[in-house]
């Protein structure tokens, strides 16, 4: 908060002085001279303002500079009329008219919305910044149908945004993000490993460097015939921002806005354990209760003691028993207060949530704009910083904007847009199943470990001494460190640095023509730094040889330090003829033609040293040990030169046929197949124009057909070879994917009805769209039998269907000068269906992972099934072996256990407003859609979680031997279809999970949520007030995101929690909790 | 005017970039076009021999099957949990696309170079070599899986490659193995430096390949009696290994990633996942074994004497690793060579061919005592060692326990300790030892893998009649050599 401090006080210097005030009052009423109730009345650019009370009068005291006030009242025009002097102004604004409101289609483009036809959706940008996250896509969650946001836990993860689900079968499936009309780099970097849940960091998607508090507006545009335009690669959807600028009035305006908020644990997204069992596998030791414990002379007098078996990462051992003194981790060390002395055996005191800190966000932001009579300029900084849930881990960004309009002429006018973001990140969390401290407690872990004491235990001796040694006589960690030593000592970093920049000008031929020039930079460079430290547990790092499921190979060791140096860079350059041109009373034509060239560069390095580190705590490549392996080098460049041409003819209002084709030459496709057209129409009839009862506002009927071609990515047409690090000669290898130098454009062909309506003077409405969506010629790596010789063959195949309703309700339920009450509703049904594959083919495998499970595009299926061993079953019930008591599981793996999908989504907005008060809160659901968990599948088996320790049948433990009447009974029936009466024993790691011969059917979730997404009380204070401090608007909200989870199936984690951005979702290991947080937003205006 | 001058600007920039450059932008600058055939050839053959040496648990768990080690914690592969690391595909894919894909390119690529005699012996010797390695991994194939892609194999046009029948494909693995035999010219050179193994000795290749030819005989000795003696009676005129010196061992480096592959799960792992299994153990105690110094280490002292003695983990059971005996050091050293095929093994070999009656010359105990005293030798014993050894009514051929199946059984299995796949190939041939199943195993002994989940995934229709042909895709199927 220091920051935010500081700047506050410079602000109320440099605004000090106080200004004369005086009075306005009048009344404000619909044309046909109904009062209107409730309209609002401001000083435009000020947050000075009142609403109108029950005869539609108002009064406002307003500053003496004041120049122009604004009138507006939901599903009436907007008006702005100048004060000049006048004490008494009544106004009468128009109804219906709200829908002729203009918003920015592709390429920047301003339109009538009622002229569409097509869906696009809009989300004021003060909704995305109602909560504080490190990734503004999360909080386009719930906010606009048939938008899907996937996120994660991870600190700075990436998020997954899906508009119309998933069009793709292998390419990228997220939506083009574009600012002012500019496209920029949404690349996940993560690699490949990280994807399939092997280890690594998630390292966010680029979109996340975006500021949300500079974001105007975002519209979303659904369909292929909205984004056409722009090309390739707007096939997925497009998000449209439009950026903050300075408003044309007189004086600086300062905004000042500061937010502190703290993220807290949602326990139910947390392993709850069971309390009465600690270490070890079973009883396979030397002595001691159950046979769980080593018996070792640890104090050397000769008579052995009762150790902990600490190499055992499992809490299958003996009952807790406060009376029973052994040994633990922390009698080994002499530098400890426990050295050579016991301790009760007991669950931990403080377990492992304790680890966890508390997630503190502080955004602080400042903008000022002013407006000349040439033009107005906004300037913003903000400085974003989080501290992690995870001990040592920091994300910050700090964001500089700079945006002004220029009017060179009454003709001629200069756009200029720059932003700087440097985004550091410290300590993210491991994902997926190796070397996670996440995975460690969820999956692999001892219930008598003591957190507190393993802390204490790192920093106060600085060294990794760990509760998991692999022997009271080899005191080295053997699978897992100290956590508090990993997060201090084996921690990454990372920092990017980014520009994203135009220049547009635009020049007026003529009233009715104009030419625009734009030249639009998105420009960065990405370092990330992996460090282990000497003395840590060994895992893969570094570079190794290459590996079967085509991710970089590493190596075990026990010390390294990787890095891997990215730079991006796209161009786009863009010039367009637009037109806009009436002819007589009813007719108008507009449209634009234009040309648009792109150029992207992805060039990185990424190097490690090999064999561990030399030297203790220098992180240099140099440090190796053995000389370095080969780096792995990437230098990819691509361009599309794109013509276009599109007009919309519009007749009296009521009647709109729309237009476009675009050509692209694509440099990833062969010569001979690089040009492609691809085409749209689209129309809107405003039936309202001739229907006109009192009750119905508005009414529209659209249409539209469209088709984007899409080309493959760098390089996908010749081969080449891989080199390897040198063995004694020169080493080579073939690449994972055959290339097909005869590949052509993908295509999606898209459809879709829309009808909008608005009733009751536009109290209530919705617009309700259907489509389908077919995607053909698929480019796509097809995962092949390694009989070929290869993983992937790349081909021009396949196709996927998606169909789909998307649902916006929109009401005011209630609307009184005080009061007012307004919900939205976003509901979304995407149902989705492999079509075909290359011919024979009918299953594309997308993923693979531990726990024997696939995840899946098969023919006929929806894309994203997940594949498995399954129970067999006999009259619907599954079978259980009569003596083992196991259950007959499936020998084979291609059974369909899942589908990642679900069966829809909705958000739920609610904003209710009394006098000064606004509240806002928003329900994010979502109905199916199945998780499979690897932390149920292992947690069970070590016996970590609950579920593993419970009272049977018989009236005792489960964990008693089943001779002593423990042991319980798996459903089903036996091979002879009676009821199964078999007791299977659950006395050690065998019982439960994974090891106790489950299908991986077993471990399928249901990923229905229910949450409390955001919900904000703002207090604004009153003009009344403000007339007297020399501030012009002054609010403060208490926000809070993700307050409840009302419902969920998944236990102990939360269903989001998926690893990260991309085609592999409905997997989860090892994820970080999720974070109930709660916040204070300040905001100042001058 | 003036005002116009900007667009001219930007209309300049637009009509810049689209010239012939165009389409190189997509030329990969970083990755090579073309490379010597040599090198694929020496990635191949480290591929190979890491997947048959290796321990890690996600690509070749033998040395579990055939109870040389078990497991300590984590026991899934001791039980035959095989599915949960899908440890058949990364077989599969070791030995198909890592190894023969990439002798199968570099094969391609030596040929098309153009060479001038005398270099065209030498480029007809690399041929051959790499049509030896070749025979040697889809062999393995064969004896791992059954029916698998061969004909239609390596072919990235065929997506749905069909399984051809083992049997047949075993023949004509053996066939392609003389023509590569026929045309080696020992007089002239070959790999050199790319040759990772023998370093271009066309002479030891051959003596390779008629080892492989005889292992490969003897295999099909229950099946094609016919072949098998030809085969087997061929190579030995031909010249097979005669002593350790001739091992096909690939000679790892001291720095990764070229080090052993047990370097990295043994030691760099810094993990204590492996012990040497009580049924190894035990009979090697029973035996009085003196290689047991070799092969293991002396950690476990008895409490009493002090003395060094050797207590072996319950195979498939949880087991404490400082309770029992560990691995010798001497497999742990980074560089430690792999061995593909050995003289011992050879040995062996060649006493059961006496004893099935094929002219190979010596009886079969001489070949049964070279074999031990080749184990011996190899493992840093003397050729003393080894005669006490034989010496003792246990182990000594004529006294030794059973026939001579269960006589050469016995110790062939104790000299191929660490070679654990070519320890289970001889042991579902010769049914000796015996090896109990854990309790808790998910299966029975397994006498081969399952297909890959991928083949199910992918290739589902084939993979089915592949099933279906060798009798059920379970890992209990007995293999069409494996008939007793």
């Amino acid at each position: 908060m220091k920051k935010g401090n500081h700047l506050t006080m410079l602000l109320l210097l440099l605004a000090a002085g106080l200004f004369g005030q005086r009075s306005i009052t009048g009344t404000v009423t619909s044309t046909t001279g109904e009062p209107l109730i409730g309209a609002n009345v401001v000083v435009k650019g000020t947050a000075i303002g009142t609403v109108t009370d029950i005869d539609g009068s108002y009064q406002l005291e307003v500053p003496e500079e004041s120049e122009v006030l604004v009138f507006t009242y939901t599903g009436f025009a907007a008006q702005e009329v100048e004060i000049a002097g006048r004490s008494v102004i009544d106004v009468s604004l128009e109804e219906g008219l709200v829908l002729d409101e203009a918003v920015v289609t592709a390429l920047g483009i301003s339109r009538e919305k009622k002229s569409l036809g097509y869906s696009t959706q809009e989300v004021e940008g003060e909704k995305l910044t109602i909560t504080k996250t490190d990734n503004f896509l999360n909080t386009l969650s719930g906010q606009a149908s048939g938008v899907q946001v996937r996120r994660t836990n991870n600190m700075g993860g990436s998020t997954n945004v899906i508009i119309r689900g998933n069009t793709s079968l292998q390419g990228n499936n997220q939506a083009l993000f574009v600012i002012d009309g500019v496209p920029i780099n949404n690349t996940n970097t993560n690699t490949r490993s990280q994807e399939q849940a092997g280890s690594d960091y998630d390292f966010g998607n680029a979109a996340s460097d975006i500021n949300p508090e500079d974001i105007e507006s975002v519209n979303i545009l659904k369909g292929a015939a909205a984004t056409a335009l722009y090309g390739s690669r707007a096939a997925n959807g497009v998000v449209l921002i439009t950026t903050k600028s300075g408003t044309r009035k007189k004086g600086l305006g300062v905004t000042v806005n500061s937010s502190v908020t703290m993220g807290i644990v949602d326990k139910s997204t947390f392993p709850a354990y069971q309390q009465d069992f600690g270490a070890s596998y079973g009883p396979y030791y030397d002595g001691g209760p159950n046979n769980s414990f080593l018996l070792r002379d640890i104090t050397g007098d000769g008579t052995d003691d009762l150790v902990v078996p600490f190499s055992e990462d499992a809490s299958y051992g003996a009952a807790f028993d406060p009376n029973l003194m052994v040994y633990h981790w922390d009698a080994m060390d002499p530098e400890l207060p426990g050295y050579q002395t016991p301790r009760p055996w007991v669950p931990a005191e403080n377990g492992p949530i304790e680890f966890l800190e508390e997630a503190v966000t502080y955004v602080n932001t400042i903008s000022f704009d002013q407006g000349f009579d040439k033009g107005t300029y906004r300037f913003s900084y903000t400085n974003y910083q989080h501290d992690g849930l995870m001990p040592n881990s920091k994300l910050e960004r700090n964001n500089f904007s700079l945006k002004t309009d220029l009017d060179l002429s009454e003709r001629l006018k200069i756009t200029g847009f720059g932003n700087f973001i440097k985004t550091d990140g410290l300590g993210r969390n491991s994902t997926g199943y190796s070397d996670n401290i996440m995975g460690m407690f969820r999956q692999w872990w001892q219930t008598n470990v003591d957190i507190q004491r393993q802390k204490d235990a790192y920093f106060s001796t600085g060294r990794n001494l760990t509760w998991n040694y692999a022997d009271p006589d080899q005191l080295t960690p053997i699978y897992w460190d100290n956590p508090y030593w990993s997060r201090y000592k084996n921690f990454e970093s990372d920092e990017r640095n980014r520009f994203i920049g135009y220049v547009g000008v635009n020049y007026k031929l003529t009233d009715w023509l104009s030419i625009y020039g734009r030249v639009a930079a998105d420009t960065y460079n990405e370092l990330q730094e992996q460090r282990r430290a000497i003395g840590s547990v060994a895992n893969r790092f570094g570079i190794g040889t290459d590996r079967v499921d085509g991710s970089i190979g590493r190596l075990e060791v026990g010390s390294g330090y990787a890095r891997r140096d990215i730079k991006n860079a796209e161009f786009n350059y863009d010039l367009m003829l637009n037109i806009n041109k009436y002819f007589g009373e009813k007719w108008n034509l507009s449209g634009v033609i234009g040309t648009n060239i792109r150029r992207s560069y992805y060039n990185s390095i990424f190097s490690a040293t090999n064999g561990g580190l030399n030297i203790p705590d220098l992180y240099a490549l140099q440090n190796t040990v053995a000389p370095l392996p080969n780096p792995i080098e990437r230098d990819e460049s691509i361009g599309v030169n794109g013509l276009y041409a599109s007009g919309s003819l519009g007749y009296d209002g009521f009647l709109y046929l729309e237009g476009s084709i675009r050509r692209d030459r694509s440099s990833t496709l062969p010569e001979e197949n690089s040009i492609y057209y691809y085409p749209s129409v689209a129309t809107s009839f405003i039936f309202s124009h001739f229907l006109n009862p009192t009750w119905l506002s508005f009414g529209k009927i659209r249409a539209n057909y469209a088709e984007v071609g899409n080309a493959p990515g760098f390089n996908r047409i010749s081969d080449t070879y891989t080199v390897n690090t040198a063995f004694n000669s020169a080493s080579s290898s073939l690449p994972n994917t055959k290339n097909n130098p005869d590949l052509k454009p993908e295509r999606t062909k898209s459809l879709e009805f829309g009808l909008e309506m608005n009733f009751l003077t536009n109290r209530l409405g919705f617009d309700v769209a259907y489509y389908k969506t077919n995607s053909v010629d698929q480019l796509l790596p097809v995962r092949v039998t390694e009989a070929t010789g290869y993983f992937y063959k790349m081909l021009n195949a396949g196709e996927i269907e998606n169909k789909g309703v998307e649902l916006s309700l929109f009401g005011s339920p209630i609307r009184t000068r005080d009061f007012s009450w307004d919900v939205t509703l976003n509901w979304t049904r995407n149902q989705n269906q492999v079509i075909s594959l290359e011919e024979g083919l009918d299953n594309l495998q997308l993923g693979s992972f531990q726990g024997g499970v696939t995840i899946n595009a098969k023919v006929g299926e929806p894309y994203g099934v997940i594949f498995g061993t399954d129970y067999t079953y006999m009259n619907g019930q599954p079978v259980v072996d009569a003596s083992s008591g196991h259950y007959v599981t499936t020998t084979n793996s291609d059974n369909v256990i899942g589908d990642y999908n679900p069966d829809w989504f909705a958000g739920l907005n609610n904003r209710i407003s009394y006098k000064n008060w606004s509240l806002s809160f928003l329900f994010d659901m979502q109905q199916g859609g199945d998780i499979w968990s690897l932390d149920m599948w292992y947690g069970l088996a070590t016996g970590l979680y609950e579920e593993t320790s419970f009272i049977n049948d018989n009236g005792v433990n489960v964990r008693t031997p089943l001779a002593e009447g423990g042991g319980y009974i798996l459903e089903g029936v036996n091979p002879d279809g009676q009821i199964n009466q078999t007791r299977v024993n659950a006395h050690d790691f065998s019982g439960f999970g994974y090891a106790s011969g489950l299908p991986s059917r077993s471990m399928i979730y249901d990923a229905s949520y229910i949450k409390l997404r955001q919900l904000s009380l703002t207090y604004a204070l009153p003009a009344s007030t403000l007339e007297r401090i020399p501030i012009s608007g002054l609010s403060i909200s208490l926000i809070g995101s993700n307050l409840w989870i009302l419902h969920k199936n998944l236990p102990h984690a939360d269903p989001e929690s998926g690893l990260g951005a991309g085609n592999l979702q409905g997997y989860t290991t090892g994820s970080l909790p999720s974070t109930r947080d709660i916040g204070v937003n300040l905001k100042v205006q001058f | 005017m003036k005002k116009y001058n900007f667009l001219l600007i930007i209309a300049l920039l637009f009509s810049t970039a689209c010239g012939d450059e165009f389409y190189e932008l997509n030329e990969d600058v970083k990755n090579p076009q073309q490379v010597p055939g040599e090198s694929l050839f020496t990635s191949a053959q480290k591929n190979m021999v890491d997947q048959m040496v290796s321990t890690n648990v996600n690509y070749n768990v033998f040395r579990l099957f055939c109870q040389y080690w078990t497991e300590t914690t984590y026991t899934d592969e001791a039980r035959y949990q095989l599915v949960e690391r899908n440890i058949p595909e990364q077989h599969w894919a070791e030995l198909f696309r890592r190894t023969l894909k990439n002798l199968d390119e570099s094969a391609k690529l030596i040929l098309a170079h153009e060479m001038i005699p005398p270099e065209e012996t030498v480029k007809t010797n690399k041929l051959q070599i790499i049509e030896i390695l070749t025979v040697y991994t889809y062999s393995v194939l064969v004896e791992s899986f059954g029916n698998i892609p061969y004909s239609e194999a390596l072919d990235i046009e065929v997506l749905l490659p069909e399984y051809d029948d083992a049997r047949g494909t075993y023949i004509h693995l053996i066939e392609r193995l003389n023509t590569a035999i026929d045309n080696l010219d020992a007089s002239a050179g070959s790999f050199g430096s790319a040759d990772n193994i023998y370093f271009g000795d066309v002479a030891a290749w051959k003596k390779f390949a008629n080892s492989l030819k005889l292992r490969m005989g003897m295999t099909l000795a229950d099946v094609e009696p016919a072949l098998s003696k030809s085969a087997v009676e061929s190579a030995v005129a031909s010249g097979v290994f005669t002593s350790n010196a001739d091992n096909a061992t690939l000679n790892y480096l001291t720095s990764p990633p070229n080090t052993n592959p047990l370097y990295i799960d043994l030691v760099a792992s810094g993990r204590n996942d492996f012990v040497p299994a009580n049924t190894l153990v035990d009979a090697m105690n029973n035996l009085e074994d003196p290689r047991r110094k070799y092969y293991f280490d002396d950690n476990i002292r008895d409490d009493a004497t002090g003395e060094v003695i050797y207590v072996g983990g319950i195979y498939g059971e949880n087991n404490t690793y400082s309770n029992f005996t560990h691995v010798t050091d001497r497999i742990k050293q980074p560089d430690f060579g792999g061995v593909i095929l050995d003289y011992s093994e050879v040995e062996f070999l060649l006493a059961e061919a006496v004893e099935r009656g094929y002219a190979v010359g010596g009886t079969a105990e001489e070949h049964y005592n070279k074999g031990v005293t080749a184990s011996f030798q190899y493992w840093g014993g003397t050729e003393a060692e080894a005669q006490d050894y034989l010496k003792n009514p246990e182990v000594a051929y004529t006294t030794a326990e059973g026939k001579w199946d269960q006589k050469i059984g016995i110790q062939l299995w104790l000299a191929l300790y660490n070679r654990g796949y070519a320890g289970w190939l001889a042991q579902r041939r010769l049914d000796y030892p015996i090896l109990e199943p854990h309790p808790m195993a998910v299966s029975g002994f397994p006498v081969r893998l399952t297909y890959p989940i991928v083949e199910q995934t992918l290739n589902g229709g084939n993979w089915r009649a592949a099933a279906d042909a060798i009798g059920g895709d379970v890992v209990t199927t007995r293999l069409f050599f494996d008939v007793k």
